[in-house]
C-alpha cells in the first residue's frame, strides 16, 4: 500500500457538461479518485525505478550492539555518510554511475533516517562497507545493557 | 506417517521440480535482482545490482540462447543477533535473460564491484551491422 498525496482536483478535466459554469462539479473529486487509484496500482508495476531512492535496511542486536544493515549497491566509500543525531541514525550518499558505452552519466542521491530503539555510544558507532551492503555496529551503552547481579546464597 | 503412505501412495512422491526451460540447476526460492540491459553497435552491457554478493557466491552461464546470473549472499546472521526489523532478504538472486544466440559466449566479460556486476556480452560477428558498400 503506498501513500498518494491528495491532490486538488483539476478544474479543466471535469467532466461537467459546462466547464467554468459549475467550478467544482460533483464528479472532479470522483475523477480524482480514479486517476489516484491507477497511478497507485500501475506505479507499483514499475516498482523497482520508483522506488529507486529507497533502499532496504535492517535493524539487529546482541547483548552488547545494535547493529543497522542496509543494501547500497554500487555506492562509493566515498559517497557515504552516516551521522548519528540524537536517537536517529541517518544514512545519506549517493550513487554515481561513470558515463559508460551508450550510457550518459548518471547519479542519484539518497537518505535514510533510521530510529535507534536503544541509547548508544554514538562515539563508538563503526561502520564497515562491504559488496555493497553497510553495516553499522552501534555499542550500547552501559546502562542499556541487561544486567546481571549474582546474589550469594548463603 | 507411513500409514498415510499406504493409505495415499502418490504422498510418498518426491516433491514436483519446478520447470525450467534449460534443464538448469533449481536453486530454490530466488529474488530477481534490479537490471539494467543496454545495447550498442558492439554488444549488450548488462549491470545487475546484487549487494552482498562476493565473487565466490557469483555464478555465471551461458548456455543455447539463455545467460543466466545467480548470486548467493555471502553474509549470514550471527546467532546471536536479534531481528529487530527485517527489509532484506536471504535468498539468493537469480536472473535469466534469454537471447536469440547473438551473443559470442567466449568473449564474455564480467566484473563485480560493491555490489553491482557489469557483464558485456559481445554480439556475436553474424549479427553485427554491416555496410555494404555499392558498386
Amino acid at each position: 500500500m503506498r501513500l498518494v498525496r491528495y491532490t486538488q482536483p483539476a478544474l479543466s478535466r471535469s467532466l461537467s457538461p459546462l466547464p467554468g459554469a459549475l467550478p467544482r462539479s460533483p464528479w472532479s473529486g470522483l475523477e480524482t479518485e480514479i486517476d489516484r487509484f491507477f497511478e497507485a496500482a500501475l506505479g507499483d508495476l514499475a516498482g523497482v525505478h520508483l522506488a529507486e531512492n529507497r533502499f532496504p535496511v535492517d535493524l539487529y542486536e546482541d547483548k552488547d550492539n545494535i547493529f543497522v544493515r542496509a543494501e547500497l549497491p554500487g555506492v562509493a566509500r566515498a559517497d557515504l555518510n552516516v551521522e548519528m543525531v540524537e536517537d536517529y541514525l541517518t544514512l545519506a550518499g549517493s550513487r554515481k554511475t561513470p558515463a559508460g558505452e551508450g550510457a550518459k552519466e548518471e547519479s542519484f542521491a539518497f537518505s535514510r533516517s533510521v530510529s535507534i530503539p536503544e541509547s548508544v555510544q554514538s562515539e563508538k558507532v563503526s561502520a564497515v562497507f562491504e559488496n555493497g551492503v553497510l553495516l553499522v555496529t552501534l555499542p550500547k551503552r552501559e546502562e542499556a545493557k541487561p544486567k546481571k547481579i549474582t546474589i550469594a546464597v548463603k | 506417517m507411513s500409514l498415510i503412505n499406504t493409505l495415499i501412495p502418490s504422498f510418498n512422491r518426491a516433491p514436483a521440480r519446478r520447470h525450467s526451460r534449460s534443464g538448469a540447476v533449481d536453486i530454490g526460492p530466488a529474488v530477481k535482482p534490479a537490471y539494467e540491459i543496454r545495447e550498442t553497435d558492439e554488444a549488450f552491457g548488462v549491470t545487475v545490482h546484487l549487494p552482498g554478493v562476493a565473487k565466490e557466491g557469483l555464478e555465471l552461464t551461458a548456455e543455447e540462447g539463455v545467460f543466466r546470473v545467480v548470486g548467493r549472499r555471502s553474509w549470514k546472521r550471527p546467532e546471536a543477533w536479534t531481528i529487530l526489523y527485517r527489509e532484506t532478504s536471504d535468498v539468493p538472486y537469480e536472473l535469466v535473460l534469454q537471447h536469440e544466440n547473438v551473443i559470442d559466449v567466449d568473449k564474455i566479460h564480467a566484473e563485480l564491484a560493491d555490489g553491482i556486476l557489469r557483464i558485456s556480452l559481445p554480439k556475436s560477428e553474424a549479427i553485427k551491422p554491416r555496410k555494404i558498400t555499392v558498386s
